[in-house]
């Protein structure tokens, strides 16, 4: 992150004074003081019950007491974790491990490897549509099994789509986010040296061995980027759980939406006061998983 | 990994959903237990003719934010990009954090907030207020790239420039800007793709005046009318492959002639 | 300089120009308008329809039909824009708080609790119905005087019909239940194969409420007013049906489709046996769509099957008025409540008074064919019961998410 700076500039005089700086740093600031920082302000302070549309009657913590006591809140939260782990983790493994194998294809099979862009380019609607048309219980993956003779009726087929762990949404964020972590890690495989692996081949190390020595720790800084990118969205993200949503438990996004268009407007304060806790969750699964990485590699510089 | 094994595996998780949705889309009545269609139908093929004026307007709309979006985000990226390519200064770590936040937060949470706001600037409803909001939640894509851009451009040309006597807007929009196509146009394609296939704020902020492609696939998506919407999605899929080969035919053939790339 | 004095003076002559205009749109005061008026003003104009946009057949015809009416007839250019009742309520909420005087909806398709709580908050221009002229010639005033048991008062106007009705297919189930507690005991002996969508969806909703009448013993005791106690008292026999069957549910009660098109697509793929619909013709609309197998029949529960009219509505900020009231005007002509029942196209009864209709008029709406698997209004009428007024189906769609989904 910017640690390869310019060389020193001649033209410019030799500290570049903070208020050109900032004169320069303008067109991005003022938006985003204005509409992010301005938006977040807006949530938390409706979250409160204050700048509301109509005037709130209730308690400045009203919204979150409720919240906090209410055991469906706390069951939509572990679940919007666990699709977002679970998605998250699969297509980093999944996405680190094929990258690393395109990588190694002879060169004109490479260009045949660009497939896997595609679902990069799908809208996430699309990806939960394509996962409905295969795995629903009258979906094409169930016929197959039935033209194998493995099921005789639709309902022995296992139910994937519904079955109140999110398989449908963990499977659309996976399709979508394999190629993702592909992407991240081959911009940092491209830069590696391949001869360095074909040493060590010929010293003898095993492939597996190679792989967790050489490799990974190279692409770690791109594989750290992809689960927190990837984790982040699954967790919040609005267009695959309204296509592929469940109704016990939902996701978080789900009841904000529901909250937000479907009830009063009395009940806003809740729908903000669950978009602050999804907020500061981000914020710090982004601060602790930095620390926890950093920590992790200077212990592992000091062996 | 052995090659062919790695390709097909790689061709049937990618490729044949592509395949099912060509087929579900010839064939509305494909029920269980056929593995293969049993009838097909060109119904949705004259659906789409039937209904192409809406729904080359709603391509048309969502194709106009999506490039909207992808020049703000460069108009607000470009100069703070070449001060966070350069030295470091006191905070800058911490800035570029906070900066590139808003990819990585649940756009959710500030847009929802937002909302209101837009509604009494009277930017609800508006393409210029689905544009900014759209800018504000990709713009990290774009800033990234540009960092990255400026690094490999390096800070001679702009020296030589300024010492030939040219004032800095010139040396600007004529030496950098183009050296910094590559850099641009990946990130301009990450924002664009973004911006396309976004649903939720564009339904939030646009409320329905700003048409959006993704706007009209939703409700077709849980109606039983599966193969309209196989259709609409090949569409989804064919817009940006044709937009990338046009760029790569075009832009990026000069540019690899001049040896910029 | 000369180049810059030039600029200002046209600036500030677009700006009149602009005030002005806009000064003399505030003139217009359409209610108080003969309606010749009306369309002449609204003539070369644009109208934004607000619709629910989750039924295709509904949307071609609005797209293709309708619109090219309202062009050949009255030159106004029409644009429907797909979006849930509930949303566009919030969206004016929104603006009304916000003190927008000048939104982007023209015209809206609205009922039920929508319309009260649009009401309830003045979100709504009116009344204006009886200002149109199809009303005054065509609609019984006494059958459209109350939407789900609330005073309409001329701020909706009538737009089609509908009733509650099942869908089955023959192919798949011999005899469908004719009550409410055979289908019950249908449920438990089939288990996995129904379902219905969840609530609020407009459909799953008014299942519940059909349910309601039918354990509750009748819908008249509801009619007047809602009542706390009597529905503290009422609904817990609800619960306790719907909870007792929820085992047996499709996904044992887990989830429920999020929709009616969703439930619709589980049907015609065969996933649940029973369908469930608003509309009347809707089987036979979906058999000639070619997404429901031409074995599927409609049938109706002996306890009662509600019915209710839906409604079009002006917001109180929307930008055509005039141009708003022309279309609703139009959707109660004969011509397009005739092409709306044809159930290749839609299948919505019409909300005209037929006493009122010329006889070669009536004679137009009989010969249409409904089709097979509609049923034939002698076999909906004896069923028919009144909704239930708004409060009611508020509380029941909460009561619905605290005591059955959770």
């Amino acid at each position: 992150m910017g640690d390869s700076g310019f060389q020193t500039d001649p033209g410019e005089p030799s500290n570049m004074n903070g208020a050109k700086r900032i004169l320069k740093l303008c067109p991005l600031l003022v938006p985003y003081a204005a509409l992010f920082c301005g938006g977040v302000f807006l949530t938390v302070s409706q979250s409160f019950g204050l700048l509301t549309p109509i005037p709130y009657g209730g308690g400045h913590l009203e919204a979150y007491a409720g919240l906090l006591s209410s055991p469906s809140f706390y069951a939509s939260f572990l679940f919007s974790l666990q699709v977002g782990a679970v998605s998250a983790l699969c297509a980093v493994i999944a996405g680190t491990l094929l990258a690393y194998w395109v990588w190694r294809l002879p060169a004109r099979l490479q260009t045949a490897a660009l497939i896997y862009k595609i679902p990069l380019i799908l809208p996430h609607i699309a990806v939960a549509f394509v996962v409905l048309l295969l795995w629903s219980r009258s979906g094409i993956l169930a016929s197959m099994a039935h033209s194998m003779g493995w099921i005789e009726t639709m309902r022995e087929f296992p139910n994937v789509l519904y079955s109140g762990w999110g398989l449908g949404m963990i499977m659309a964020y996976c399709l979508k986010g394999i190629p993702f972590a592909m992407l991240l890690v081959m911009a940092l495989l491209v830069r590696f040296d391949a001869r360095q692996i074909e040493t060590a081949e010929m010293l003898g190390a095993s492939r597996t061995r190679i792989f967790f020595r050489i490799v990974l720790p190279r692409v770690a800084p791109a594989v750290h980027t992809a689960f927190i990118i990837l984790f982040l969205y699954s967790f919040g993200a609005f267009d695959i759980p309204f296509v592929l949503s469940e109704s016990r438990p939902g996701m978080l996004s789900i009841h904000v939406y529901n909250m937000y268009f479907k009830r009063d407007l009395a009940d806003r304060p809740e729908a903000m006061a669950i978009l602050v806790i999804m907020f500061c969750f981000a914020v710090l699964f982004i601060v602790a998983y930095s620390m926890a990485v950093r920590r992790l590699e200077s212990a592992e510089r000091k062996i | 990994m052995r090659a062919p094994l790695l390709l097909l595996l790689m061709f049937l998780v990618f490729v044949v959903p592509v395949v099912l949705l060509a087929l579900s889309s010839l064939a509305p009545g494909w029920r269980f237990p056929n593995v293969w269609p049993e009838a097909f139908s060109l119904r949705a093929l004259v659906y789409l003719l039937q209904h192409r004026g809406q729904i080359l307007i709603s391509l048309g709309s969502s194709f106009l934010f999506s490039l909207l979006t992808v020049l703000t985000t460069l108009g607000m990226c470009l100069l703070p990009a070449s001060v966070f390519a350069g030295r470091e200064f006191p905070g800058k770590t911490l800035l570029e954090g906070l900066l590139l936040a808003p990819a990585l937060v649940p756009p959710m949470t500030f847009a929802m907030g937002l909302h209101f706001l837009l509604i009494k600037c009277s930017l609800a409803d508006t393409l210029i207020g689905v544009v900014l909001v759209l800018a504000m939640f990709s713009y990290p894509y774009m800033f990234r790239a540009l960092v990255a851009g400026f690094q490999t451009m390096g800070v001679d040309y702009r020296a030589c420039a300024q010492n030939l006597g040219a004032e800095p807007v010139r040396i600007l929009l004529t030496v950098e800007l183009p050296l910094l196509l590559p850099a641009i146009i990946a990130g301009g394609s990450v924002v664009f793709l973004v911006a396309f296939s976004e649903y939720f704020l564009v339904f939030l902020i646009g409320g329905g005046a700003v048409p959006s492609f993704t706007g009209r696939l939703i409700p077709l998506l849980s109606s039983s009318d599966r193969s309209l919407a196989s259709i609409l999605t090949l569409i989804f899929l064919f817009l940006p492959i044709a937009l990338f080969v046009i760029l790569d035919t075009t832009l990026v053939r000069v540019y690899r002639k001049k040896g910029m790339m | 300089m000369p180049r810059k004095q030039w600029f200002a003076m046209l600036l500030c002559t677009v700006a009149v120009l602009a005030l002005s205009g806009s000064i003399q749109a505030e003139q217009h005061r359409p209610l108080e308008e003969p309606f010749e008026e009306i369309e002449k003003q609204a003539e070369g104009s644009k109208v934004h329809w607000y619709m629910y946009g989750g039924w295709a057949h509904v949307n071609t015809w609005v797209d293709t039909y309708v619109a090219r009416e309202m062009k050949v007839r009255y030159n106004i250019d029409l644009t429907r824009v797909p979006m849930d009742a509930g949303i566009f309520v919030n969206k004016l909420l929104n603006e009304k708080a916000a003190g927008k005087q000048t939104g982007t909806i023209d015209l809206l398709w609205i009922n039920g609790e929508n319309f009260k709580n649009a009401r309830e908050a003045g979100l709504l221009l009116g009344p204006f119905a009886s200002h149109l002229p199809h009303v005054q010639q065509y609609v019984d005033p006494g059958s459209v005087a109350h939407d789900f048991g609330y005073p309409v008062e001329g701020y909706e106007a009538p737009f089609g019909k509908a009733q509650f009705v099942f869908e089955y297919d023959t192919a798949e189930v011999d005899s469908p239940p004719q009550t409410v507690a055979a289908l019950k005991a249908w449920i438990k002996a089939h288990p996995g194969r129904f379902t219905y969508p969840q609530p609020p969806d407009f459909t799953g909703s008014a299942f519940i409420r059909q349910l309601f009448y039918a354990v509750t013993g009748g819908h008249e005791q509801y009619l007047q007013g809602y009542d706390p106690d009597l529905f503290a008292r009422q609904a817990p026999k609800l619960w306790a049906w719907l909870n007792e069957v929820e085992p047996w549910l499709w996904q044992k009660g887990q989830t429920y489709p999020k929709d009616s098109a969703t439930l619709d697509t589980l049907f015609a793929r065969g996933e649940v046996a029973f369908g469930m619909s608003y509309h009347p013709p809707h089987a036979q609309n979906k058999i000639l769509e070619g997404t429901y197998p031409d074995t599927v029949r409609t049938f109706v529960l002996e306890d009662g099957s509600m019915y209710n009219i839906h409604f079009t509505a002006i917001p109180f900020n929307a930008p055509n008025k005039a141009g708003a009231m022309v279309l609703s005007n139009f959707l109660l002509s004969v011509d397009a409540q005739l092409a709306k029942y044809d159930p290749a196209v839609w299948g919505d009864f019409p909300a005209l008074d037929p006493q009122r209709l010329s006889p070669r008029d009536r004679k137009r709406f009989q010969a249409v064919d409904l089709g097979p698997a509609t049923l034939r209004s002698d076999e909906l009428v004896p069923v028919g019961v009144p909704e239930i007024p708004a409060r009611y189906l508020e509380a029941l769609e909460r009561g619905w998410e605290e005591h059955v989904l959770r």
